[in-house]
């Protein structure tokens, strides 16, 4: 019965932990949400207002009728969507190699996805805008999806590598006793077990490019065309008064498709601690 | 009969040659798997960064301000912009704060990182749940944004972080200006990057504790290991890799860092006393438009960040090779 | 796990096809049936109406051309413009900051417009401010868009209650009613007169209204002129006044990311304030009815402080395939019609014969500009003049000291080749 309670304490504690860590990692995000219903009063007050009582919606409504917002919506959702679905595949396969097998060039290719992440983005604008002009792909969303593969892959190629090298080889091995081909037990067996990986892992390919900025910037001229990272940067570039109230009210609109992909990614993977597969 | 065995002979080479062959086809096929695995990325990668790193080097030993830049052309100085670079005190004070700056954010995002997620594996599944989609919501805030809200939580004139701190009796922050000194604006840059570095750090440190076998946790907890002893011996070898990477990774970001601090304390600010490498770079390579010097000092922190982090990457990739 | 993967495979194809849809729209080079514009994102604000009416116009003069208006940010048009330099695809036409254009004009980007000068309208009697920084060597590369000066924005309850009947006519005049406001609103952290102690546009003022200045050519050299006696007058007479009338902080800039004067004034934490015109935009639901501006009064009664004339250029850039055509939409968007439109909404038009009688445009009635240097941007972007008067209000260095060694700092930046 005392180890019960005993128990049921410790578990109240660690909540309790767990719940001030929220509070405190959250609060700005409350912050910016908040004011994106208050008044403008309230906005600039000294004294924070921290629940707003009479929540205003006219900074929401500022902020979809700013325009071309559905538009860069759309834009944002595909470059994000086809990026993620076509790096997810090609890192996954590139990390195979590089945690199963042993192949000369290994060192450089590791090398190479390595260095790539180390490059100082700032330096490469230019050279950038230079080689997709010469091919016609500025003003377009293909060519910034190619850009964006280009800075996602590395880093999803290195992640997946590691969460491979976390699963013994012997369930392979016994796989492959079993009768089925190499390919074939990437697929049945490593996949499945990567569930957590590729969560991680193309949720930061989601975060990285619907936040993107400047490439994105650069690449694409026409408004109609444009992500909505940029939509958003309209709100500060002006020489005027900046709408606050509209720029947090747009900033939640557009935190949105991120945090519903991944609600829905997560539930791919149980969250409980179901390593049983892991059982030698 | 010697026809006999010779035809036997002959029917027997046959056989092996295309045994042989069928082997030799297969340990092609084999052999030729990670190459066929690895070449999409080579491709990507290549097609659109390869023709930029062969001009950022070109660059870098050219004279090539505005007026080349619209001539599509700058005449070849040989190694005199890292020269240049080289011998500004500039360069090598940047370089110190940022080596300093850059230990202490992935101290911190680790460190924190690692705490959380292992709290993660500890709470009730509803706040467990909680937690991690506040996680995400952080994550999913644009830097822009983040750092726009950080301002306002921490400007003197009405910021909240004042006012709290205040209330408190903390001490009095009635309109302390947090962005007075070249540290306390650096510090608030790094609580700003930690904060938003912990969720990716956290989800991913989380995923990789979910391959730590729980039977194995519980019956060393029961037979009475110290829950460090357990982390230690249990937990750490398997998320090694995934720790590793997170570091390395770590490092290379957080030293090239740019929007953060060059938004939060605002260029009318930055001076040579705050530099860091990547605002050092931004306003001596494209703010004055040489372009030049700027592909030097790119080239100089690619180097540098190699050697900052290569103790990490040659675990990671030993790890791997002892396969 | 097989139907759910073709299932997959049949949206990424579905997307990607998308994606390929839009690649049909890629730019082509500028042909003769479309113009491109970039305009600063305050005309898409401020007034869409304007630029409508000159899309209107061209389009009546060139059928068949349509004009593709881009609106940019100002804090990355330049980015974007030098990698269209490099790389293509760049405007015909381009608003350029005035503090922007000398860097860009030395170094050959745009064309030269000497030969069409006279087709603009009024160009014979374009603000000099604005003209100036159009010009290099004696060619004209950029047309005068519009202007802005600064005023003071004030609390006439405030000023009432304080016992002040008339405005300020001089700068000492304005210390003692700042006194006198200050006794009436004891409260910690109000300023009667709000200036944020680096606002180097308010604070150089100063310097010029006493006859000093920044910088001249002296014999193909640039030479300080911050150590003159006249711009040592001038600087501690900033100095005194800052600390007289203001409770900004003394290394605090004019916006972000410090607080914005008008958020201050807004919070009843301020009495005054000086900035562009268009401060009075927000200053709170409350205070809008008793908000009222006047020009900054100089030290010499009858002589307005010298104000910042900040303002925007149009130019062609040497990339243009469709120079003549750019040419056209620039005289249609200056037109006097345009011009006058733009006056209304509070701007200062780029022709002394359009000028009106609001405060901004007395404002600009006296008014300094930087050097037309081609470094002039390094010197901005290194904040040499406002550290100068942060050290000088903080008491690090004197008045003499900190415009020696900003004077030094200039005249390195400056005379680079």
């Amino acid at each position: 019965m005392s180890r019960r309670r005993n128990r049921r304490g410790k578990q109240a504690a660690w909540n309790a932990l767990g719940l001030a860590v929220f509070v405190v990692m959250v609060f700005p995000v409350f912050w910016m949400i908040s004011t994106a219903f208050k008044s403008d009063a309230q906005i600039v007050s000294i004294t924070p207002t921290w629940f707003p009582l009479h929540p205003t919606l006219a900074h929401f409504s500022a902020a979809i009728h700013k325009p071309f917002f559905w538009q860069d919506v759309e834009n944002s959702l595909i470059i994000v969507s086809v990026t993620v679905a076509i790096s997810i595949v090609l890192a996954f396969l590139a990390a195979v190699a590089l945690a199963r097998y042993r192949f000369s060039g290994r060192t450089l290719f590791v090398v190479l996805v390595i260095g790539i992440q180390m490059l100082p983005q700032a330096g490469l604008i230019i050279p950038l805008y230079v080689v997709l002009a010469r091919y016609h792909q500025t003003n377009v969303l293909s060519g910034v999806v190619i850009t964006y593969m280009t800075f996602v892959l590395p880093f999803c190629v290195w992640t997946l590598r590691g969460f491979l090298l976390g699963i013994p080889k012997e369930l392979e091995e016994a796989a492959m006793v079993d009768g089925s081909t190499r390919l074939g037990v990437f697929i049945k067996i490593l996949l499945p077990l990567m569930g957590p990986g590729l969560v991680a892992t193309s949720v930061f390919a989601f975060i990285t490019s619907w936040n993107e900025y400047i490439f994105a910037r650069v690449l694409l001229n026409d408004q109609s065309k444009q992500t909505i990272t940029v939509w958003l940067s309209y709100f500060l570039g002006t020489s005027r008064h900046t709408d606050w109230g509209a720029l947090m009210a747009a900033s939640t609109l557009t935190a949105i498709p991120v945090v519903i992909f991944f609600l829905l990614v997560q539930r791919r993977i149980a969250f409980g601690l179901t390593a049983g597969a892991v059982r030698g | 009969m010697p026809s006999d065995s010779s035809t036997t002979a002959a029917a027997g080479t046959l056989l092996g040659t295309s045994r042989r062959r069928r082997r030799l086809w297969s340990s092609l096929a084999r052999a030729s798997t990670p190459y066929a695995l690895i070449v999409p990325v080579v491709a990507v990668i290549g097609v659109i960064l390869g023709y930029p790193l062969v001009w950022l080097v070109k660059l870098s030993t050219e004279q090539y301000g505005l007026f080349e830049l619209i001539k599509h052309h700058g005449p070849s100085i040989g190694l005199a912009n890292y020269r240049s670079v080289l011998h500004d005190q500039i360069f090598w004070h940047t370089l110190l704060r940022t080596v300093v700056f850059t230990a202490a954010n992935v101290f911190f995002t680790i460190v924190l990182g690692m705490l959380i997620a292992l709290l993660l594996t500890r709470v009730s599944t509803w706040v467990r749940v909680l937690l991690t989609s506040g996680l995400v919501l952080v994550w999913s805030m644009p830097v822009v944004v983040a750092v726009e809200v950080w301002n306002w939580m921490t400007n003197y004139q009405n910021g909240v972080l004042n006012y709290v701190l205040t209330e408190l009796h903390l001490g009095n922050y009635f309109q302390h200006d947090w962005y007075g000194s070249t540290t306390s604006q650096l510090s608030m840059v790094t609580l700003l990057i930690v904060w938003g570095a912990l969720p990716f750090v956290v989800i991913t440190l989380y995923a990789g504790l979910a391959q730590v076998p729980h039977d194995l946790v519980e019956a060393a907890e029961v037979d009475g290991a110290a829950p460090w002893r357990v982390f230690r011996d249990i937990t750490l070898p398997i998320i090694r890799p995934i720790l590793l990477i997170l570091t390395s990774l770590s490092i290379i970001w957080d030293f090239g860092v740019f929007t953060q601090p060059y938004l939060l304390i605002g260029q009318a600010k930055m001076t040579p006393g705050n530099f860091l490498m990547s605002i050092y770079l931004f306003e001596e390579g494209y703010f004055k438009s040489d372009y030049g010097r700027g592909a030097a000092i790119s080239l100089l922190m690619l180097l540098l960040v190699a050697v900052l982090s290569v103790i990490y990457v040659r675990k990671m990739v030993r790890i791997g090779v002892a396969e | 796990m097989k139907r759910r993967s073709i299932l997959a495979l049949c949206l990424v194809a579905a997307l990607a096809a998308a994606v390929a849809a839009t690649t049909s729209g890629a730019t082509k080079q500028a042909s003769a049936s479309s113009i491109t514009v970039w305009l600063q994102v305050d005309a898409q604000t401020g007034w869409p109406d304007l630029v409508a009416a000159a899309n209107q116009q061209f389009q009546s003069d060139h059928p068949g051309v349509t004009v593709n208006i881009q609106y940019q940010n100002w804090g990355d048009h330049l980015q974007k413009f030098d990698a269209t330099l490099a790389g293509g695809g760049g405007p015909d036409v381009i608003e350029m900051g005035n503090t922007e254009t000398t860097k860009y004009m030395a170094a050959g980007a745009f064309a030269d417009l000497t030969s069409s000068k006279g087709q603009f309208a009024n160009s014979a009697n374009w603000l000099s401010g604005l003209a100036k920084s159009g010009v290099y060597q004696g060619k004209v590369y950029a047309v005068p868009y519009y202007a802005g000066s600064r005023v003071v924005t004030y609390r006439t309850d405030l000023f009432k209650s304080a016992g002040i009947k008339k405005l300020p006519a001089t700068t000492a005049q304005f210390v003692a009613d700042a006194q006198k406001l200050l006794k009436k609103n004891p409260q910690k952290g109000f300023s009667p007169f709000y200036v944020a102690g680096e606002d180097w546009y308010s604070a150089m003022g100063f310097v010029f209204d006493y006859g000093g200045g920044v910088a001249q050519r002296v014999s193909g050299k640039w030479k300080s002129l911050l150590s003159t006696p006249q711009s040592l007058a001038g600087l501690t007479a900033y100095k005194n006044f800052f600390l007289a009338t203001s409770r900004a902080g003394k290394t605090a800039t004019e916006g972000a990311p410090d607080p914005n004067p008008y958020d201050v004034y807004a919070q009843n934490k301020a009495a005054s304030m000086i900035g562009p015109s268009w401060f009075s935009c927000c200053v709170g639901k409350k205070y809008t009815s008793d908000t009222a501006q006047f020009v900054m009064p100089g030290h010499v009664a009858g002589q307005t402080m010298p104000g910042f004339l900040g303002g925007s250029d149009l130019a062609v850039p040497i990339t243009s395939s469709n120079k003549s055509l750019a040419i056209d939409w620039i005289k249609d968007f200056t037109s006097t019609s345009i011009e006058q439109g733009l006056e209304k909404k509070g701007n200062i038009p780029n022709a002394t014969n359009l000028l009106g009688n609001s405060v901004n445009e007395r404002a600009a009635k006296r008014s300094w500009f930087v050097p037309t240097a081609k470094h002039w941007v390094d010197v901005e972007n290194g904040n040499i003049l406002r550290n100068m008067l942060g050290q000088i209000l903080t008491g690090k260095l004197t008045v003499k000291q900190a415009a020696e060694s900003a004077g030094a700092n200039i005249e390195s930046v400056l005379n680079q080749p």
